[in-house]
């Protein structure tokens, strides 16, 4: 891990505790001959190898070493597991972006809390534990194991047992709050949450202070049929996560068990009408749904409520995923996405114009913001801004906090963009774009804080790219830095990819023997 | 001895005649290519300009109103075409008259701010994002006793330098994290200057109360521009520099 512009290796011995050496002084130097690693040599037949992991055997789930080679161009996994044998997996279509991702490695940021010390090591403690090296900058709480919908490739794995109590879920977010001292996003999710009895309760008490931006993660179902209840998140200011994987009914059907089209388009009719702030979720699967991509990236420019979208990867995990037919060897990462998205939206969006999320692991989230210009059109921030030298903009929400650093860094674009306003496509087009954002976010009227914080999100848009890890392509130092986590009823806040993975008991499927420190959702007492 | 501008480019606004013209002789002195604009006195400029080719210097006159945001930009996009760069801007251009507030004009006050203020804030903006990018730039605004001191002198006249200040110190703040520094130099009673035809009582009684008991050369003003100019000057920053002889 770095830290403190150092390098340091962390050991967790049985016999003898933690230990930890350091690797290197120079951080940067470290990561400079790090990266040197991926240059694959001229000429060369066959694998290269990059580095070592830790992944698991996709037969038993086993942790073992894995070797990161770079075959043809793209990043596979070469795993041998003593029960198992060997095993291949695909983990980028792009090994020079694999590779480069890593320069975008920063140290994480520690909780105010860790609700667990370690004792076994990543991922037996997770809660989190004291070795996790990221705090919580995405919570999910997940209200409801109960669902509308048996997706194929649901990545859960509902009981239709449970619907939190409004005062289980008050607990998980003072929880929050105790440990993050405040939230910039919360989600709701399932299961399907608006089939909660009480979400709009649970709503509510999510809707305070501490957190930025309340979020509803839905397939929309109820959204499209119920005007009273969308009329009540537009009222209590609930942003809305809605799944969008395709507009045909093929592909609703593969992915999501039915034909959703009507549905899906009544839900998107009613968040256009009563302008309530859209994500669109997009879980993106090779030779089902990828012909799509283009369209709905058209969609989300189209629309001013629509501040983010989120392509997902299809990641083999869960009730339906860890079922789902697929070639491991053969799959959608998040190089092949921005392809698509590349291919697809004739130029709007370029493949150049994403970036690796350094605060989560870099292999983990892509992203790309895009300025709204006056004309309505959107364009991407990397064509007037230098990620690689302002990666304290890349951030892992659409909207970005006003820390001095953050100005200081906003302050440079707009200078470099002022600079270079005739080299720049659009550079007078960007300036005024610039210029109206600060006269809408710094008004002569001052905004409340909760106003301020709806203005400046209304200014940009983003892309991201998340894929989640299922057992071919886990990756054990990327589940330590996580910082998408499930609280939990007992006051645990888990990564989601190693909850997925050990805890739910659904990583191959619903029959998967659950690892003997996983404990399933709603299995513990409630915190009290 | 080394020139103190040897290489630089310099834009000086109006610098067709006194203060303006003494500041180019300066800067072409020391070594700096110098362009300058006017407004309407084409000999002038001519004149300027034959002087500075005279003592071997490079100089171009371009007939271009501070207020001219187009021209402004044209101008700063053909120096740098011309020269890859502008070090050093001069916000010069102003014009001094006599009036008591009671008998002022809006146009005089209008005319009089607009020179001074928004010239030099359009200069500067036309001409800072080529500073900007080179990461290194040199911005003196020419302000004036009367903006700094308490003194008889026409408000508007008074109010307009004393923005220049105020524009001085707050921009200063602003850009010197790209390797720019902006100076404000406010000059006393200047022989020729715009304060040359004060009423005999005003000049005896600033000379009362001089230090050196003389009003000053426009070269000890220019002088001390061209210094500001000069990597000499480097840890200078968001100073007012007031050259009167100490009154």
């Amino acid at each position: 891990m770095l830290r403190d512009g150092k390098v340091v290796h962390l050991v967790r011995c049985a016999a003898c505790g933690p230990q930890e050496r350091e690797v290197s002084a120079d951080a940067a130097a470290y990561v400079r001959s790090f990266l040197a690693r991926g240059v694959v040599p001229d000429g060369l037949v066959g694998d290269h190898l990059f580095k070592h992991t830790t992944s698991t055997c996709p037969g038993c789930l086993a942790l073992v070493t894995a070797q990161v080679v770079i075959r043809k161009g793209q990043v596979f996994f070469l795993k041998d597991c003593e029960r198992c044998g060997p095993s291949e997996a695909l983990v980028s279509e792009d090994a020079g972006y694999y590779v480069k991702a890593y320069s975008f490695a920063r140290a994480g940021t520690e909780p105010l809390i860790f609700r667990n010390t370690a004792e076994h090591g990543c991922p037996t403690d997770c809660g989190t534990c004291d070795d996790h090296e990221q705090h919580t900058c995405l919570p999910i709480v997940e209200v409801t194991d109960h669902c509308n919908l048996e997706c194929p490739i649901c990545i859960v794995d509902n009981q239709y047992s449970n619907h939190m109590a409004p005062a289980t879920f008050a607990k998980i977010v003072d929880g929050l709050v105790e440990a993050e001292g405040a939230c910039e996003s919360l989600a709701l999710s399932g299961g399907e949450p608006t089939s909660h009895p009480n979400i709009l309760e649970l709503l509510a008490i999510a809707n305070r202070p501490e957190i930025g931006r309340v979020v509803l993660i839905t397939n929309g179902i109820r959204l499209g049929k119920d005007r009273a209840f969308a009329r009540a998140l537009k009222d209590m200011g609930v942003y809305v996560g809605l799944q969008l994987d395709g507009f045909t009914a093929d592909v609703h059907t593969k992915l999501r068990g039915r034909d959703l089209v009507a549905e899906k388009a009544a839900a998107l009719a009613v968040l256009a009408e009563l302008d309530i702030p859209t994500q669109l979720i997009f879980v993106a699967t090779r030779g089902v749904n990828d012909h799509q991509i283009g369209q709905v990236v058209e969609l989300f420019l189209s629309g001013p409520h629509f501040l983010s979208l989120n392509f997902q990867p299809v990641a083999y995990t869960g009730h339906g995923g860890g079922t789902f037919d697929h070639d491991p060897n053969n799959r959608l990462t998040i190089p092949g996405v921005i392809k698509r998205i590349d291919e697809q939206t004739a130029g709007k969006v370029n493949y150049t114009d994403f970036f690796p999320l350094p605060c989560s692991h870099p292999q983990c989230v892509s992203l790309t913001y895009l300025l709204r210009l006056d004309d309505g059109t959107s364009i991407p921030f990397a064509r007037f801004v230098d990620f690689e030298k302002h990666a304290t903009l890349l951030r892992s929400s659409a909207t970005l906090p006003a820390t001095a650093e953050v100005e200081d860094a906003l302050i440079d674009v707009i200078h470099d963009v002022f600079a270079r306003q005739d080299e720049i496509p659009r550079g007078a087009e960007i300036l005024a774009a610039l210029r109206r954002s600060l006269d809408e976010m710094f008004p002569k009227q001052p905004l409340s804080s909760r106003e301020a914080f709806r203005v400046s999100e209304r200014q940009s848009k983003s892309i991201f790219l998340h894929h989640y890890m299922d057992r071919h392509d886990f990756d054990l130092e990327r589940l330590r830095k996580c910082c998408h986590h499930y609280p939990q009823i007992d006051g645990r806040i888990m990564p989601a990819c190693g909850f997925n993975m050990f805890h739910r008991g659904a990583a191959k499927g619903p029959d998967t023997p659950r690892a003997k420190f996983g404990r399933a959702p709603f299995s513990l007492p409630v915190i009290t | 001895m080394s020139h103190l501008c040897e290489g630089r480019v310099a834009l000086v606004t109006g610098g067709s005649r006194g203060l303006g013209r003494a500041i180019c002789l300066a800067l072409a002195r020391e070594g700096a290519i110098v362009a300058f604009n006017y407004l309407k006195a084409d000999a002038d400029a001519e004149a300027t300009v034959a002087q500075i080719e005279a003592a071997g210097g490079r100089a171009s006159a371009h007939k271009v109103s501070v207020l001219d945001k187009p021209g402004l930009a044209e101008l700063a996009r053909a120096l740098d075409r011309a020269h890859g760069k502008i070090d050093i801007l001069v916000n010069n251009a102003g014009h001094g008259q006599v009036v008591p507030l009671a008998l002022m004009e809006e146009s005089d006050w209008d005319e009089m701010l607009d020179t001074h203020v928004k010239g030099a804030f359009l200069t500067t903006q036309a001409v800072l994002r080529i500073m900007v990018r080179e990461r290194y730039g040199r911005v003196i605004n020419v302000s004036s006793l009367a903006g700094v001191k308490m003194m008889q002198a026409p408000v508007h006249y008074a109010t307009a330098k004393a923005a220049l200040k105020g524009f001085t110190e707050s921009l200063a703040k602003e850009i010197g994290r790209y390797g720019i520094t902006v100076n404000c130099v406010a000059p006393g009673v200047l022989d020729e200057g715009v304060s040359d035809h004060l009423p005999p009582a005003r000049r005896e009684e600033y000379l009362r109360h001089c230090a050196l008991r003389r009003v000053g050369r426009l070269d000890e003003a220019a002088d001390m521009i061209a210094f500001l100019a000069s990597d000499r000057a480097s840890y200078a920053n968001g100073a007012t520099l007031v050259v009167d002889g100490a009154v």
